[in-house]
């Protein structure tokens, strides 16, 4: 696992946006929501990162309605959010170590 | 309306279709180097065109496009043509560097492909032409080793882009 760290801003967000079932159209909207436009991902980007969460096993299939045609959803692993808490501790060392800047000054 | 036009450049064909789209003229339909335009709002689509993989499960890729709210114009091959509406927001299916890096090795792969085939074309044509002395064979040895040129010339600058992306890294 500690070669996946850090992650990619993408995979990151990613991860945050199926902590609930989710679809691609879904994450697309919400990652750019909450980032206020800033990260847009490209659905072939989209695409062939779920598919890498996939065979890592850090999000799963949620559901899928072939009757229907309901749009597929993904649902974050216990494996996924190990990695997404893992790159958040990190982030936060991060972040308490940018205080030192301050501290000079 | 009706256009013909020959584009080895995805890049250089999605630029003129979006000149297009600004000039209230939407894609509808391609097929050989024949594409039909209707009327539209100008600058109403975004329009973008992905190679599909040639292992992976293609339906399902196209059916996450369609989900995703992209319309799928047309196919031709494993070439298709995407579209968005403006208002809808921005729209590019690559938007990382190692998507985008992984899209032209893509389509490298695709033209290299295509070039050897090519390649093997021009030699059969070749030993024709050298045993029949034929104008006919001639002429076609000529159009083929053009062909091969053009394909060729496609790797070596989805190749530089490669490139140009990695140090982008």
């Amino acid at each position: 696992m500690e070669n996946n760290i850090p992650l990619t801003e993408a995979l990151f967000y990613i991860l945050l946006a199926v902590r609930k079932p989710n679809h691609g159209y879904g994450i697309i909207q919400e990652v750019s929501e909450i980032t206020d436009g800033r990260l847009i991902l490209g659905p072939g980007t989209l695409y062939g990162a779920i598919n890498s969460l996939l065979s890592k096993n850090w999000i799963k299939l949620y559901s899928e309605d072939k009757t229907s045609r309901k749009k597929k959803e993904y649902l974050i692993t216990e494996e996924g959010k190990k990695v997404f808490y893992k790159e958040v501790e990190r982030l936060e060392e991060l972040i308490q170590n940018s205080k030192l800047m301050e501290e000079c000054v | 309306m009706k256009k013909f036009r020959l584009y080895y450049d995805k890049d250089a064909e999605q630029n003129w279709l979006q000149k297009m789209s600004s000039n209230g003229w939407a894609l509808k339909n391609y097929f050989l180097g024949i594409y039909t335009f209707v009327p539209c709002e100008p600058d109403e689509y975004i329009y973008q065109i992905d190679l599909l993989d040639s292992c992976s499960d293609e339906k399902d890729f196209l059916a996450f496009l369609e989900d995703s709210g992209v319309e799928v114009v047309s196919r031709w091959y494993r070439w298709v043509y995407l579209r968005k509406k403006t208002e809808d927001g921005p729209f590019e299916m690559y938007t990382d560097i190692d998507s985008k890096i992984n899209q032209y090795s893509k389509i490298k792969k695709f033209f290299q492909t295509v070039l050897i085939l090519e390649v093997i074309c021009f030699f059969i044509e070749f030993s024709a032409a050298l045993t029949s002395k034929s104008l006919l064979y001639w002429s076609f040895t000529i159009l083929i080793g053009i062909i091969v040129l053009v394909f060729l010339r496609m790797v070596w600058k989805c190749q530089w882009k490669i490139e140009q992306l990695r140090q982008e890294k």
